[in-house]
């Protein structure tokens, strides 16, 4: 029980913007002044810092196959960064692909209390859970991978909806998933036939049905069912010159229906060639604009190490053939797929430059900061602990200035020096908790209201953003102080965050036929279950 | 010359972590500052004092008496200075070094000058294995300088190795070259299996024929201006190259085709064609 | 001054700056490594025709030559930078990479280079090594008879060229002779050559001429057939004249070779020694011939 006294409180959902507010936390919750025994408070003083929720990442990559793959196949980026345990913590390595401990540690460190793992392929979920339980002090959510699911793509392909929803509903039972997740619809399913889509009307190879009949059916399927957060769509053609025709075309597939489009960045390319790339971010965040429907994240790019993994098999076979880097492909079965690539990101290299460029295009020219998430794809467009480099870039024009004139200039052919925009501490804190939180429909996160997890972060007031965001002087987790002046204080187990929906039990029968002919596994040992995972929250559905 | 000599007090098996021990530390240090340098025994800190006498001050000149087979990472990075190792020594023996000298009158452990980028390494004894290559995971091995074991090398010598040159005076174990850039490895004894597996260019000679893998492809009996003078060379570094390595002719394999294939094997055919 | 009789002038040879190169050549064989040479050096008499000049220093004997085998040592010259790469580059690649069995080196140590080996490398299609050996780098170029092996970078300095002197003898078998021994002697002199044919230049020059369309012409004054219709410098004894040019690496050795050469030619039929000049306003160097056989260098 304790009172976060004096602070300049940033807590956008219920308008508070810097003023001084007393925080009140008793048993993990933020409550009300008369709900505490005002005579045995604890005090925090946070007179003259900033006092937000706990940050939210809608869309990182930090368990699971791919994830694990990426460790693997780079040692070397493990060595250039080992951590040496402490009193409280454990050792790992960090860097791209961190340790789960290590990646738990710096994301707290950042403030940030709740993460997505973006892409979880079913076949894989235990997996997944089972690394995130080695990944303390956060609360996370796994999305589940459902736009090359072969029942799925069989099932349009009948038009039989209800057993699609069905099938959906089971399946993140079966995989304790938060949502649905959709990577290059199609796409990895030709990738097996070493192919892929180029639009929404390709064919996806034995099934006949397009990519547009499978978002169609997913944006249906997620808003049937109600879950919290919209599909979270990767669209077609990531990466590709060109693809913002595609990208603006899936957006008009959504209607006025609800839509997570990840990653904006990778998708928001002009031109005709890898030689002549531009920016189309203009055009989207106009569309964007217009259509309250939509929200992104924008997928970041920050100049140096990354390593780049996703579902998108295809996709990281082109960017292994550009890079000559290695290269990893992993086939999940009747399921999806996932490819990995370490690359560098070069301030020097026009292409990069210009998709660095096209990210912050993003960030300042959507309007509305609800709609717009701050993430780097971690860690294909950059490492998360990045995101107060990012944070500064959108905060002081002078900087973001100085860093164009510093990389190539083909940059400069974007709109980016033209914008004078400069967040606010109230906008930051949308696009990095407020904002991801509404959007994944967690009511009790992202926010300082009476009745909000005690997630909160509380940083120095600095000139320098990017020092400021990187040294939280403290951060509790449901009102655990796990970081005090940049150091771990607690172990602490956060939660894993599930959605429950309803299915049909038929529907288990006929997945079971499909397990005993088509899967390396049973359909007894695929669901994984409630009591493995050690901490979990059910999330309403709407 | 001035110098600091390194007296170990006693042997020990647990591994340490020395990459303390490394002239370009050493030149600005007191012979106090050098005693308190930090080193790890096991999983302890311990100071380079508690192993050591240490005699002398300022210099990048260093000298060390004792059998250290258990010392690792001594002149890790190291780019400038000498440094003389009377007996054995561990692994990562002069690893990313820059430039400098070493030398090792015994034997030295496995990660010898692993992508290291100039200076030099002669170790009179036997090497263990990847010398001079890459750190698993880098993309590259060894970038420039050169390392000379006068005795035998394990498996995997100058694996990714990128510039630069390798000599083994006895034995190289398998996988000599895997990987190989560029840059040329000379083996004076007989080479293990699967020399050059994946290389894309470089050299490599051997003395002895190798059992080659199918991928690489036999072009003809040449005498190589190039070789003679590495040959040259290393009787300049005191190494017994008969003359008739020098005069001899050298059969011309090409691969690993399976990669670029522009990598060579040379193997020593004997005086006359 | 005289020496052994022979009358010394009062005058002095005019040079010029120059840039110069040493390039070693190697072969299998002796015979091969001077034909190399040779044929690398030909047609390298003057700068104004023949775009540089150039001569054998000397042989090199295998224990000095990288590989191990005999070489030869050429010496090139020209009057710029540019013009030495790109000289050095034709005639490398024309008559050094053609001849059997040559490799050719740098052999010159200067912290100015130019690219010829790395330039030289693209005949090679694509299937050239490079080789990196202590700080040089060879380039390794594939050719019918096997591999023709040529360093990168080839070091460059500045140098003296046209240093000379003129023998004026009674007749022409004692002048010819006097002549080639001093060219004989000039050999033996490091870091010169003697670019005319046999070291020997018969036809010197002057740089006028009642054509318009010419900027030298025959040195008349020094031609004995016109003698009474010019304003001679020869006297009536002088029958036949023939001249040296000297280049050399450093000005020390041009005078050294001068000085060995006049010494050499003072042998009876010898009338006089003279030397070539412009009035002193054209060229960088004067080495006045009293000086150099005093033994101090003007």
């Amino acid at each position: 029980m304790f009172r976060i006294s004096g602070g300049e409180v940033y807590d956008p959902l219920h308008g508070i913007n810097g003023e001084k507010r007393d925080i009140y936390v008793r048993d993990g919750k933020i409550v009300a002044p008369e709900d505490v025994d005002q005579k045995h408070l604890e005090v925090i003083d946070a007179s003259g810092l900033v006092v937000m929720a706990g940050g939210v990442d809608i869309h990182s990559h930090i368990a699971g196959s791919k994830v694990n793959i990426g460790r693997k196949i780079r040692p070397e980026d493990h060595r250039r960064d080992p951590v040496p345990r402490s009193q409280v913590t454990r050792s790992g390595v960090g860097y791209t692909v961190g340790t789960t401990f290590v990646n738990a540690y710096r994301y707290a460190r950042l403030g940030y209390t709740t993460i997505m793992e973006a892409a979880v392929p079913p076949l894989k979920a235990r997996h997944t859970h089972e690394e995130l339980m080695d990944t303390p002090l956060i609360d996370k959510g796994c999305l589940i991978l459902m736009g090359n699911n072969n029942f799925i793509l069989r099932h349009i392909g009948s038009g039989d909806y209800d057993k699609i929803r069905n099938f959906v509903s089971w399946l993140l039972h079966a995989c304790k998933g938060y949502g649905i997740k959709a990577v290059n619809p199609g796409g990895i399913e030709n990738w097996k036939w070493g192919k892929n889509v180029a639009g929404l009307d390709d064919l996806v190879m034995g099934y006949g049905v397009t990519p547009r009949q499978i978002i169609t059916t997913l944006i249906r399927v997620n808003e049937e069912l109600g879950l919290p957060h919209p599909l979270h769509l990767h669209c077609n053609n990531l990466g590709l010159p060109g693809n913002y025709q595609t990208t603006l075309e899936t957006m008009k597939v959504a209607g006025q229906s609800r839509l997570h489009l990840t990653h904006l960045q990778f998708h928001s390319y002009g031109g005709e060639s890898m030689r002549n790339l531009s920016s189309q971010a203009p055009v989207l965040a106009e569309y964007i604009n217009e259509h309250e429907n939509l929200s992104i994240d924008v997928g970041q790019i920050i100049f140096g190490e990354v390593t780049t993994m996703t579902a998108d098999g295809p996709w990281q076979y082109t960017l292994y053939q550009l890079s000559h880097n290695k290269w990893a492909n992993s086939d999940v079965e009747y399921e999806t797929g996932a490819g990995i690539v370490p690359f560098l990101f070069k301030r020097d290299n026009p292409i990069h430059a210009t998709q660095w460029a096209i990210g912050l295009e993003l960030f300042l020219l959507i309007q509305d900061p609800w709609r717009v998430i701050l993430t780097t794809d971690h860690p294909n467009a950059g490492p998360f602990f990045f995101y107060p480099q990012i944070i500064k870039l959108l905060m002081d024009k002078k900087y973001r200035d100085e860093m164009l004139a510093s990389v190539h200039e083909r940059a400069s052919c974007t709109l980016l020096s033209q914008i004078d925009r400069e967040y606010s501490l109230y906008e930051i804190a949308i696009i990095t908790r407020a904002g991801p939180a509404r959007r994944l429909g967690l009511r009790h996160k992202g926010h300082l209201g009476v009745g909000a997890d005690a997630d909160i972060a509380i940083y120095p007031k600095e000139v320098d953003a990017e020092w400021m965001f990187s040294n939280p002087r403290y951060v509790f987790k449901d009102g655990l102080l796990v970081v005090k002046d940049g150091q771990i204080v607690t172990d602490y187990m956060g939660r894993s965050l599930l959605v429950e929906t309803a299915w049909e039990e038929s529907i288990a029968e006929e997945i079971g036929k499909e397990f005993d002919r088509f899967y390396s596994i049973s359909l007894e040992n695929y669901p994984v279950e409630l009591d493995y995972l050690p901490r979990y929250e059910v999330i309403p559905c709407r | 010359m001035d110098k600091v000599i390194l007296r170990l007090k006693e042997r020990s098996n647990i591994p340490v972590e020395a990459e303390a021990i490394c002239p370009d530390l050493f030149l600005t240090k007191s012979q106090q500052e050098i005693e308190e340098l930090a080193l790890y025994y096991g999983n302890k800190g311990r100071r380079l004092g508690d192993f050591f006498q240490v005699q002398g001050e300022r210099s990048d000149n260093i000298v060390i008496e004792g059998e250290i087979p258990n010392f690792k990472k001594i002149g890790q990075g190291m780019s400038r200075g000498n440094i003389h190792i009377q007996g054995d020594v561990g692994m990562h023996l002069g690893a990313l070094m820059k430039g400098g000298r070493i030398l090792v009158e015994g034997n030295v452990s496995d990660w010898l000058g692993a992508e290291m980028e100039g200076g030099s390494i002669r170790v009179k004894g036997n090497a263990g294995h990847l010398v001079g290559a890459a750190y698993r995971g880098s993309s590259r091995g060894m970038r420039g300088g050169e390392i000379i074991v006068e005795g035998d090398g394990g498996s995997e010598v100058g694996e990714l190795m990128r510039r630069g040159l390798i000599v083994i005076g006895g034995r190289a174990g398998d996988f000599v070259g895997a990987f190989l850039i560029a840059g040329t490895i000379v083996v004076l004894g007989p080479v293990g299996l699967r020399p050059g597996a994946g290389m894309k260019r470089g050299t490599i000679v051997a003395f002895q024929e190798p059992d080659l893998l199918p991928t690489f492809h036999y072009n003809c009996l040449c005498q190589l201006s190039f070789l003679r003078i590495y040959l040259h060379h290393l009787r300049e570094e005191d190494l017994n190259i008969p003359q008739e390595y020098l005069g001899g002719f050298y059969k011309r394999y090409n691969g690993d085709t399976l990669e670029l294939g522009k990598g060579e094997i040379l193997v020593w055919a004997g005086q006359v064609a | 001054m005289q020496v052994n009789g022979v009358e010394i002038e009062d005058t002095f040879a005019e040079a010029f700056r120059m840039v110069g190169s040493r390039i070693l050549i190697t072969a299998c064989s002796r015979q091969w490594a001077l034909q190399a040479a040779t044929t690398m050096t030909g047609f390298a008499t003057s700068v104004i025709g023949c775009g540089c000049e150039a001569g054998l220093e000397r042989e090199v004997e295998p224990e000095e030559t990288p590989d191990g085998r005999p070489g030869t040592s050429v010496l090139l010259f020209a009057m710029s930078k540019k013009s030495l790469a790109d000289q050095l580059i034709k005639r490398i690649g024309q008559c050094v990479m053609t001849s059997p069995t040559s490799a050719c080196y740098n052999f010159l140590e200067s912290s100015e280079t130019v690219l010829v080996g790395g330039k030289l490398r693209y005949f090679g299609d694509g299937y050239q090594i490079s080789k990196l050996l202590g700080g040089r780098r060879f380039w390794r170029i594939p050719v019918m008879e096997g591999e023709f092996l040529i360093e990168e970078s080839f070091g460059v300095q500045e140098a003296v060229g046209g240093g000379n002197f003129l023998i004026l003898g009674q007749d022409l078998e004692s002048t010819l002779r006097a002549t080639e021994r001093a060219v004989a002697e000039i050999g033996k002199v490091r870091g010169v050559i003697t670019p005319f044919p046999g070291g020997i230049v018969r036809s010197g020059s002057k740089v006028s001429s009642k054509y318009k369309f010419l900027r030298a012409s025959s040195n008349t004054p020094y031609c004995p057939t016109i003698r009474s219709l010019v304003d001679s410098q020869l006297s009536e004894a002088v029958n036949c004249v023939l001249e040296i040019v000297i280049d050399g690496l450093e000005k020390t050795e041009v005078g050294e070779a001068m000085r060995v050469g006049i010494r050499a030619a003072c042998l009876p039929g010898i009338v006089r020694i003279s030397a070539g000049n412009y009035g002193g306003a054209l060229g960088q160097y004067h080495f006045y011939l009293r000086d150099i056989l005093g033994g101090t260098l003007g």
